[in-house]
């Protein structure tokens, strides 16, 4: 299998398309604003803010869970309890839309099993929770990262001056520069029927002996607030991806690398004749014709799919994007 | 057509908008009838997702 070094041309000075609409955007923005002071441009300019969209974002009010996401929370909380990691601290990311003076949670995302954890600390395998977010927003792009839920194994049942260091520098970044934070505690007092979520406050839910207190932070905030919760009916879209969540702790990074050089690459979560699998299709110039990768925990099995006939090709590499990148060389070499 | 000067809000608004197109490749929306321009989606990009993700702080 040849592999050959590409040549760039350089010296050639032509403008891109989006050098060309920046430019233009520059321009008409300098006409428009005419004699704006400066602080606006710069304090919008920041390349860590989300941009200006059509929604005014104001302080949050509520949050709103749909009834799958409120389960897998109280469901994955109390499995870790009895893990044999299950005094240390864990943790979500929550991912939903972001409205005016509430927001929506349709998707959680789990701290992962090669997360940094214990009793006093918790943090997330970002990767594989990046690599998550991107598959669950191939569903919908209006998906953005809400807040994070994470526990206390006693019963503190407000974040720690350790969390609000911490998250007084992060909230910047989200939409409203605000964010929802949770924390779950096993100190919640028993109530009948058993197995019912019950809420005695309105920013407070509990399940048998859990307890999830809910609180928001916003930008410039010196402390959170206790956010009000409500359920509705709906999925919690990353659900699906808990049966092929050790193929995305394990390959996160190099996915990552091959989806921000490829356009064309989609994910799925599957069941096959061997268990769950992710695959990942990347779509060839040919009509009806793919590279698909399966990856079932560490193992790596490559694919030509072509006219709806699955080929598979004779290749041993577990490095998932070293493997595309020599099959899209030896197809190639024979197109 | 209603030619006049845009207010504050509409031109803040507008300004957004095409700093948001020029530089993560943000949607404008036109209306139709008259092509003037009416807003943005509010559709977010993987980078912001992704920025925001990957700086989660530790938690205590």
């Amino acid at each position: 299998m040849g592999l050959y070094r590409v040549a760039h041309s350089e010296g050639a000075s032509a403008i891109s398309v989006k050098q060309w609409v920046r430019s233009l955007g520059r321009t008409v923005e300098k006409f428009v604003a005419g004699c704006q002071p400066p602080k606006d441009r710069s304090d919008s300019a920041t390349p860590s803010r989300p941009s200006t969209t059509a929604t005014e974002y104001r302080p949050l009010e509520r949050v709103e869970l749909t009834d799958e996401v409120s389960r897998t929370l109280f469901e994955e909380y109390a499995e870790h309890r009895q893990s044999k990691r299950g005094r240390e601290e864990i943790g979500w990311v929550l991912m939903g839309i972001r409205r005016e003076t509430d927001a929506l949670v349709l998707a959680t995302l789990p701290a992962g099993q090669q997360r940094s954890a214990s009793d006093v600390h918790v943090q997330f395998n970002s990767s594989a929770q990046a690599l998550a977010a991107r598959i669950v927003r191939q569903w919908n792009k209006q998906l953005t990262l809400v807040g994070v839920v994470h526990t206390h194994p006693g019963t503190l049942r407000h974040p720690s001056d350790g969390d609000l260091e911490g998250d007084r520098l992060w909230v910047p970044q989200l939409r409203g520069h605000e964010g929802i934070f949770t924390i779950g505690t096993a100190d919640a007092k028993s109530h009948e029927p058993p197995g019912v979520m019950w809420q005695p406050k309105s920013s407070v839910q509990c399940m048998g002996e859990l307890r999830l207190s809910w609180y928001s932070l916003r930008e410039g905030d010196r402390k959170y607030q206790p956010l009000p919760v409500e359920l509705t009916v709906g999925p919690d879209y990353a659900r699906p991806l808990r049966m092929v969540w050790s193929a995305i702790e394990h390959h996160a990074e190099r996915l990552e690398r091959l989806v921000r050089q490829q356009i064309s690459v989609k994910f799925e979560p599957v069941m096959d004749e061997t268990g769950p699998v992710l695959e990942v299709t990347i779509a060839l110039a040919e009509p009806k014709s793919a590279l698909r990768v399966q990856l079932n925990g560490e193992e790596v099995r490559y694919l030509l799919i072509r006219d709806g006939q699955a080929l598979v090709a004779d290749l041993n590499e577990p490095q998932v994007d070293r493997g595309v990148y020599l099959l899209l060389a030896e197809l190639a070499k024979s197109a | 057509m209603d030619f006049r000067p845009l207010n504050d809000t509409e031109r803040k608004t507008l300004i957004g908008a095409l700093r948001g197109n020029a530089d993560q490749n943000q949607t404008l929306l036109m209306d139709r009838r008259d092509t003037s321009f009416i807003g943005t989606t509010d559709e977010v990009t993987d980078e912001e997702v992704i920025n925001a993700i990957k700086s989660v702080p530790c938690h205590y």
